[in-house]
């Protein structure tokens, strides 16, 4: 668990007695790629830390069509909150778009990570408003801007997931048609391709 | 006569697929002790071992994606593949054809199964090397070669045993047909029953083979199987193959680059600071554009 184990010393600062008995409350998990971690109208308590691999969470509507939330690689937290922490049925579905470990993370673990831990309770709470600034960001994406605008966006906040990803999902995350995707690149390297 | 030996025989892994099209077992790098270093030039090799395809409607294959850095070798033993990439090359390669693709500063390719080979299905059978580029060049401009059989160069064994195809690097004053960045020889051995072929590199080059077809023993010692690697040590010029069985050796050797490696998926470059900037410069279109 490297990149928890990072996430907790380096990132949250948790000093090493804390660390001992936390690392001991979480579960590691190997998921295959295509397999889900949650279905809609479940309830699921747990956070999935992704240690490496590719997760996404993603709703489908009534005419069975994806439509992407979130994709978290590596040291992404992709969860639900509402089956979370409010114990209520999930609205959405979390697969692996690749063979993913992941940490399973409790709301306990949280809440007491939180309490052993000040520097931890500080990290958690930056972290959420980070969470919430990006929320933001991506409603008013959505709403408001161009294609071009939404894809150059996603290539900042996820630089090699065009390496990983088909474009049909990337499509779906931007809330655009695939043949939209296809036209913003291709004018993308009209403007950007020098032969040499 | 200073002989080379054998450091080790690699087993093929579990093959794994890539796109749909092709069937490969991974030797470089992922095979024991066949990392990108050790092999240096040669930073990946999949063989796709015979393995048959039904037919379909849809060709069967790997849709577009990038490449800088280095250039990829695809040499074809059964079926036909087609190619098309962003600088406006195409070509079909058959039975005893390689298509040497340099990457360098950047490509966008995809590769299928050939129309009518896809309608009729048959048995596919390629290898696909990746050979990395010194750092020089990592940047030059993109290249295709498509080499038919026909401009193979071919040396032929004595008593009617056989002949090496001189793909690249040189064989008994045989001239390789590609043009190559660094000294590179690649060769098909094509060895009667009984036959015998014999090879010298410098002890320094880093040499390798794979048995495609047949059974060799290799210097009179050891006998290796279809669908083996082997990779020889770094030490001594010279070994003999010889044919337990009809066999189709490829063989293997090229001066190592000794340059840094930085590798993500299909970028490979000295730094990770070159990593990321391939990674940029690809979802900014400087890739140029391939239709899917």
């Amino acid at each position: 668990m490297q990149n928890f184990t990072k996430y907790l010393k380096t990132k949250a600062n948790i000093a090493e007695p804390e660390f001992e008995l936390l690392i001991k409350k979480v579960e590691l998990r190997n998921v295959e790629k295509g397999e889900l971690l949650l279905r809609s109208g479940e309830v699921c308590r747990h956070s999935f830390f992704v240690e490496n691999g590719l997760l996404r969470s993603y709703t489908v509507d009534d005419a069975g069509k994806e439509h992407i939330i979130q994709f978290g690689s590596e040291n992404w937290i992709v969860s639900d909150r509402s089956s979370a922490f409010f114990n209520e049925p999930s609205d959405l579905f979390i697969d692996a778009v690749e063979d993913t470990k992941v940490v399973l993370i409790s709301s306990d673990f949280i809440n007491e990570a939180s309490e052993i831990s000040a520097s931890f309770r500080n990290y958690n709470q930056i972290a959420l408003q980070n969470h919430i600034r990006h929320q933001q960001k991506r409603i008013n994406l959505l709403l408001s801007a161009s294609a071009e605008l939404r894809y150059m966006n996603f290539i900042k906040l996820y630089p090699d997931l065009t390496l990983r990803v088909p474009q049909w999902m990337i499509a779906s995350y931007l809330g655009i048609t695939p043949e939209s995707l296809s036209r913003v690149r291709k004018e993308l390297a009209h403007k950007n391709f020098k032969p040499n | 006569m200073n002989t080379k030996n054998i450091e080790i025989v690699v087993a093929p892994r579990e093959p794994h697929y890539v796109g749909d099209g092709f069937r490969v077992h991974n030797f470089i790098p992922s095979g024991f002790r066949l990392d990108m270093e050790r092999m240096d030039p040669f930073i990946l090799l999949d063989y796709n071992s015979p393995f048959y395809f039904p037919p379909t409607e849809k060709p069967r294959g790997v849709s577009v994606h990038p490449h800088r850095g280095f250039e990829t070798v695809t040499i074809a033993y059964q079926g036909k593949v087609a190619h098309h990439d962003s600088s406006g090359n195409s070509g079909v390669i058959g039975e005893g054809d390689v298509q040497w693709m340099t990457a360098a500063s950047g490509i966008l390719h995809k590769e299928y199964h050939e129309e009518k080979f896809s309608k009729e299905g048959g048995y596919f059978q390629m290898a696909q090397l990746w050979v990395n580029l010194p750092a020089k060049y990592k940047m030059s401009a993109p290249k295709y070669q498509g080499i038919t059989n026909a401009q193979i160069n071919k040396y032929e064994l004595k008593n009617n045993n056989g002949f090496i195809e001189v793909i690249a690097g040189n064989y008994k004053n045989i001239e390789g047909a590609a043009s190559t960045f660094s000294p590179v020889n690649m060769f098909n051995a094509r060895i009667e029953e009984g036959g015998r072929a014999d090879f010298s590199f410098p002890a320094h080059y880093n040499t390798a083979m794979l048995v495609v077809a047949g059974e060799i023993n290799v210097n009179g010692t050891q006998t290796v199987s279809e669908n083996h690697f082997v990779l020889f040590e770094n030490k001594g010029e010279d070994f003999s193959l010889e044919a337990t069985k009809k066999s189709v050796v490829l063989i293997l050797s090229g001066a190592p680059l000794n340059e840094p490696i930085a590798a993500q998926g299909p970028f490979v470059m000295n730094t990770r600071e070159e990593i990321a900037q391939a990674i940029k410069d690809y979802n900014l279109g400087k890739f140029g554009y391939l239709e899917e």
